[in-house]
């Protein structure tokens, strides 16, 4: 038993050294003979239990002889251990390299990270979503044809070949939850992409979704945009309209021209046509993706996008790692 | 012969393993090496690094004077007449190899072994009497030396106008018994036999006069008496050895040659083909000069070691060989009682206690087999070891022996 231990173990360490590449063949030897019901005549076996368990005997007399007794079901023990180790490792591998992350596509367990830190919030799409009252997902979504940025926000290169186009609301919760993926896209692609965000506030869902909008729009007048965006999610639980006038002051804004924006309703008809654009390709939530002419609906994990967007500009995944 | 003195002369003693101090019982294999031997073995690279008895520069000078002082120290240490009768060899094993291939049989011989031999001892044998149409008795030992068997064989040789060649291990690294010499050399010259020693657990432990033994061949290893690695030395009469075949030839063995044929040089260089391990052979010599100090001493303190070990240890194990130590000179060779593996014995020494002992069939397989055992442990001693090593041999024994 120790012997398929010691060929794991040693298989493994002799890749990067030949002293133990000796040893794992050995083992091999070992476990070859033990599988033909033969002995093992290398003595690995004796070497190894003797060896642990007289390390065991340095600490106390005891401990010693259970080592040895008990040696053949501690080897048990471990080979069943081990083999689920590798098991999982194999696992997470895989998912690494198929998915893009350890946990791979049901959001399971990682080995890498047992306490589930980078598990991605459930992918499920179901739950990760803001709807329209009496909406859930499942809609037959059209991909926009005609790409307009001059009705809100973008960043990045509007010749880019990749248009990751979202259509969010300021209110909803996963909005919010989507936002570090969107920064990290942003960030990591760079001039590759153009990052448009569209408006679909779900007014009969939160009842500030669209002041919101109109606020982010005021900002956008003066240049504050994206701060503005990062302040107002961060601040998503009070988006009234004296909230909002009150973040535009913490942020410097020029809090007398942001009144007058909001209060006289200058982006109500240009969210309002947005808003019916999202309706007309099928939107019935937040936040909805389309990344080129394919739609990623919720806050679905980074590797998700990745893949599409690596895919549409034609990186394969070993040349990106570089 | 102060034993804390010895050890001072030990690096490995000195410093140990790592820092934690060793018990070293498997010097039936190998012995350490005191500084004095690793000393005059760089002097040699350090200072002439030359050959030996070729070159007329002033270096190789230098080697050839070491290297035949070195001989010289050796055939006083057996008490050999000439230095010609001292052979360099790299082991024991060479050495009797030497004499089986090169000695002159004739069909029908009769090779006499004890039921007891070293690998190195017995295989040569086989090979040589398969060749050469010789025959091989082999002489029990299970109830002491069959002396009376021994002479019947070697009258019934001489009855037959056979030769016999007596070939035996003078003291076993198996169990440590010895064979009565005396007796048997004077059967063998009655019988005009010739006799060879495999004096490998003989010439380190106890002063051998190879005049008094009368014996004509001796082989011995130089790594188990304090010397370099592959290093040994084969003694032979110089008659007899004069009328030996060539055995490995080459450079140094010759006077002179022409395309087709060679005229032997004289002795002991006509058996030293080609270039030696210098260093070895000047370290050897070292390691006599050494040991020459202490060899009369050697035997007695050994067995007082193994007497302690043996009454530590015989309710617990089952001693191979006579229970009574004093017959088993500086080995105890044992089995546990309670039937843990010797392999394992042996490691668990090692991994738990630092002790270094031998477990196996210490190239005795032939009498393993023929008794039915599967091996045993065997711790052997030598000058460096000390009673209280022998006493924590006994104790850690135990508490090991306890974990089955
Ligand atoms: C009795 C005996 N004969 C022969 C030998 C062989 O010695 P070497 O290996 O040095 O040739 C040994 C060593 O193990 C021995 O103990």
């Amino acid at each position: 038993m120790i012997c398929i231990i010691a060929l794991i173990v040693f298989g493994i360490l002799g890749i990067f050294s030949v002293k133990y590449r000796i040893i794992a063949k050995e083992a091999f030897n070992c476990v070859f003979k033990k599988i033909t019901l033969r002995k093992c005549d290398t003595g690995l076996d004796i070497r190894l239990k003797s060896q642990i368990s007289g390390s065991f005997l340095k600490f106390s007399p005891r401990l010693g002889r259970i080592a040895y007794k008990y040696f053949e079901v501690f080897s048990w023990i471990f080979l069943i251990l081990t083999l689920v180790t590798l098991y999982f490792m194999g696992l997470g591998l895989y998912n690494y390299a198929v998915y893009g992350n350890c946990n791979g596509p049901q959001g399971g367990f990682c080995i890498y990270d047992p306490l589930g830190t980078t598990k991605p919030v459930n992918t499920t799409t179901e739950g990760s979503i803001c709807a329209i009252p009496g909406h859930s997902i499942g809609a037959v979504l059209t991909a926009p044809k005609n790409i307009t940025i001059t009705d809100g926000a973008y960043i990045g290169n509007p010749q880019a070949g990749v248009v990751i186009i979202e259509y969010g609301c300021y209110s909803c919760h996963y909005t919010k939850l989507a936002e570090p993926t969107v920064k990290r896209l942003i960030k990591k692609y760079g001039d590759n992409i153009l990052y448009i965000y569209k408006d679909f506030p779900l007014r009969g869902t939160h009842e500030t979704a669209e002041p919101a909008t109109e606020a982010a729009h005021c900002a956008l007048d003066q240049g504050r945009y994206w701060e503005y965006r990062e302040y107002l999610f961060a601040n998503q639980q009070r988006q009234f309209d004296e909230d909002l006038k009150g973040y535009a002051k913490d942020l410097g804004l020029n809090d007398t021209q942001f009144s007058e924006c909001l209060n006289s309703g200058k982006y109500k008809s240009l969210v309002e046509q947005t808003y019916s654009e999202g309706i007309a390709l099928g939107i019935t939530v937040t936040p909805t993706f389309f990344i080129n002419n394919q739609s990623l609906v919720g806050a679905k994990d980074y590797s998700e996008f990745k893949k599409i967007i690596n895919k549409e500009l034609g990186i394969s995944w070993w040349e990106f790692w570089k | 012969m102060n034993v804390l003195k010895v050890r001072e002369d030990f690096p490995i003693l000195k410093n140990g393993l790592n820092g934690k101090p060793i018990i070293y019982f498997d010097n039936a294999c190998m012995t350490l090496r005191p500084r004095q031997v690793i000393e005059k073995m760089n002097e040699y690279y350090y200072n002439y690094p030359a050959c030996a008895g070729r070159s007329h520069h002033k270096l190789s000078k230098m080697a050839t004077e070491e290297f035949s002082k070195s001989r010289s120290i050796i055939r006083k240490f057996i008490n050999a007449k000439s230095d010609k009768e001292i052979i360099f060899t790299k082991n024991t094993t060479e050495g009797i190899n030497l004499v089986a291939k090169s000695f002159k049989f004739h069909k029908g011989d009769v090779i006499i072994s004890t039921d007891k031999e070293h690998n190195s001892n017995l295989i040569p044998w086989q090979l040589v009497a398969r060749q050469q149409g010789l025959r091989r008795e082999r002489i029990s030992t299970k109830e002491g030396f069959d002396l009376q068997h021994f002479e019947h064989v070697l009258k019934h040789a001489k009855s037959n106008s056979n030769r016999s060649f007596v070939s035996m291990v003078q003291t076993s690294n198996m169990d440590g018994t010895s064979i009565p010499l005396k007796e048997i050399v004077n059967i063998a010259r009655k019988y005009d036999a010739v006799v060879m020693l495999d004096a490998a657990q003989g010439v380190p432990h106890k002063s051998v006069d190879v005049k008094k033994l009368d014996v004509d061949f001796l082989a011995f290893s130089g790594h188990k008496m304090l010397g370099p690695s592959g290093t040994g030395v084969l003694y032979g009469r110089e008659e007899l050895l004069n009328r030996l075949d060539p055995f490995i030839t080459g450079g140094s063995t010759v006077d002179d040659t022409t395309y087709d044929g060679a005229t032997f040089t004289q002795l002991p260089e006509r058996y030293e083909a080609g270039l030696q391990d210098y260093a070895g052979f000047i370290g050897l010599g070292a390691a006599v000069e050494y040991l020459k100090k202490y060899i009369d001493d050697i035997h007695v303190h050994e067995l007082k070691l193994n007497k302690i070990i043996t009454e530590g240890l015989n309710t617990h194990v089952n001693i191979l060989g006579p229970q009574d130590p004093k017959l088993r000179s500086g080995i105890f060779s044992f089995n546990a009682k309670n039937k843990m593996d010797h392999h394992e014995v042996a490691l668990l020494l090692d991994s738990y206690a630092n002790i270094m002992i031998r477990s196996g069939r210490h190239c005795v397989h032939s009498w393993f087999n023929d008794n039915k055992i599967d091996g045993s442990a065997r711790a052997s001693f030598y000058l460096y070891n000390t009673e209280e090593e022998a006493k924590i041999f006994v104790e850690k024994t135990k508490e090991i022996l306890k974990m089955k």
